[in-house]
């Protein structure tokens, strides 16, 4: 057996058991799910940080600036000479350093500039984000509610864009808070929004439900067909 | 034995039956899977063109992102556009090698002769930080094989001849992004375009997220998804159509799987009702 086979067969092995260890619990609280819970907890939190030094800390700032990434000639001479700018590197990194500053009662305001910052960019970011993603989504909300398809009327179409934008207009109204009185024509619609948005939560549950079962088929694909073959494949049966 | 076990155990017989025997059902025929099939066989790609395909997905949702990889990426394999895998999400990382070595491995047992190899077919860049920072920072490079710079494996993307010279994100001709986390497929509608070009894009998402999808494809921010197993095992049905010898057993009898523990939710609610109807008709009626 070579070592890619020797591979896939443990990490076979070990997933079958953290399967079924996660599984324990549907029959009760166990010392042997809380091991697996902790593990995979554990394993989540340190893989963040070991990816984000190995796929972008290290080949983006530190080996150039550390001159590791310059290539060279046979005879030790670089190919290009270093670039000193990639020190300039060490001005944004001693500026997000002073987040750590947070730790500290007497520098703590320090850290409220890198704060400031950061939620500027990330506004900046958001307003851009929201323009680019909502307003085609409101341009398409103005739908025709009568429909014409090659110059013939679409009886389907037109039923479906109605029923879209009265949707649309009565859980809208259903959301005005701010002016209205309980006897005018606006307070009287207002609850015919409400079982349209329940209509709308009970497609959310009914979609988290398939969502979860999916979990469950794949797991139960990967014990009776992967980890049992594994296991038959150990003791000397596959 | 409690109910609630009762019910577990009820409901692992019925997923696990059709897995045990191998009973597959045709898949629903769905539409948007359809439109996303339509798109990435009609799009044009020329030579330094590529497909850009973000895994964004953990072992939380490996059971519908990654059939919904798989049939996507087969299917820009046979289309034969180079394809550059990355991802946003660091417990993806796994999943950015397996997905197209297991694709490219069915694809060459089936097609003997032909090759999908590393470097030439495909390039996996890794996890990448950063979001939306990082996403305006790739659209705005002029050049995205250098922005990029290395593969996960270190080697410098100049030094693949298909990745070497890009260009700009005009050269992105297919968007791919599988995710079933809320937040991050929006980073790609939001960010990934510039003035005057937005590339094609196709998403295959979670059924929890189908709800938010649809908002993207009625608004025509989205030119095709893939909704859950449904949609991956109706476009594994339509690539089958089209590549009759492509094999996509596994993913029917998934998705048959998935449909009988729906019904038995569906039957198990019905007697949850009746079997409290009936006992309050009993009490009245002695």
């Amino acid at each position: 057996m070579d070592n890619g086979t020797m591979w896939e067969l443990s990490s076979t092995l070990v997933g079958g058991i953290a399967t079924l260890a996660i599984f324990s619990f549907l029959i009760r609280e166990n010392g042997f799910y809380r091991f697996f819970e902790h593990l995979f907890i554990g394993i989540a939190a340190g893989l963040g940080p070991m990816l984000v030094i190995r796929d972008f800390l290290w080949p983006n700032i530190l080996e150039p600036m550390l001159g590791y990434s310059m290539r060279m000639y046979p005879d030790g001479t670089p190919v290009k000479p270093y670039q000193p700018f990639y020190l300039l590197y060490l001005v944004p990194m001693a500026f997000g350093s002073l987040y750590y500053c947070i730790y500290s009662k007497r520098h703590a305001w320090l850290a409220k500039v890198v704060i400031g910052f950061t939620l500027g960019v990330s506004g900046a970011l958001a307003i851009r984000g929201f323009f680019s993603e909502a307003i085609p989504q409101v341009a398409s909300s103005f739908k025709p509610l009568v429909v014409f398809q090659n110059g013939v009327f679409s009886l389907f179409e037109s039923l479906n864009n109605s029923l879209f934008v009265v949707t649309l207009l009565l859980v809208l109204n259903y959301f005005l808070f701010t002016f209205g009185r309980p006897g005018a024509v606006q307070g009287k619609i207002a609850p015919l929004g409400r079982p349209l948005l329940m209509v709308c939560f009970g497609a959310f549950f009914g979609s988290t439900v398939m969502a979860r079962l999916a979990l469950l088929v794949e797991r139960v694909q990967f014990i009776v067909r992967d980890w049992v073959a594994a296991v038959g494949t150990l003791v000397g049966l596959g | 034995m409690g109910s609630r076990r009762l019910i577990y155990l009820i409901m692992i017989v019925a997923v696990a039956a059709p897995i045990l025997f191998g009973i597959s059902q045709r898949p629903s025929r769905l539409v948007s899977a359809e439109r996303m099939y339509d798109v990435i066989e009609n799009v044009k790609v020329q030579p330094g063109e590529v497909a850009m395909v973000w895994l964004d997905f953990g072992p939380n949702t490996i059971a519908e992102n990654e059939p919904q990889a798989m049939v996507m990426i087969e299917h820009l394999f046979r289309r034969r556009i180079p394809v550059i895998l990355l991802s946003q999400y660091q417990q993806a990382e796994r999943f950015l090698s397996r997905v197209p070595q297991t694709v490219a491995r069915q694809l060459e047992a089936e097609m003997p002769g032909q090759t999908w190899r590393y470097g030439e077919a495909w390039i996996n860049v890794g996890y990448k930080p950063g979001a939306a920072i990082f996403m305006q920072s790739l659209v705005n490079a002029s050049n995205v094989s250098g922005f990029l710079g290395r593969d996960v494996n270190g080697m410098p993307i100049s030094q693949y001849p298909t990745f070497a010279s890009i260009g700009g994100i005009e050269r992105v001709k297919v968007v791919g992004e599988v995710t079933g986390l809320v937040g991050v497929f929006d980073t790609i509608i939001q960010f990934f375009q510039k003035k005057g070009y937005r590339p094609t894009i196709v998403h295959g998402c979670t059924s929890i997220t189908i709800p938010e999808a649809y908002i993207f494809l009625d608004s025509g921010q989205l030119n095709g998804l893939l909704e859950g197993i449904a949609g991956a095992a109706w476009y594994s049905e339509v690539l089958k159509n089209a590549h009759p010898s492509s094999d996509n057993s596994r993913l029917l009898v998934t998705n048959t799987a998935l449909s009988a523990a729906h019904l038995v939710i569906i039957g198990l609610i019905i007697v949850g009702n009746l079997v409290p109807l009936f006992s309050r008709w009993r009490a009245r009626h002695g």
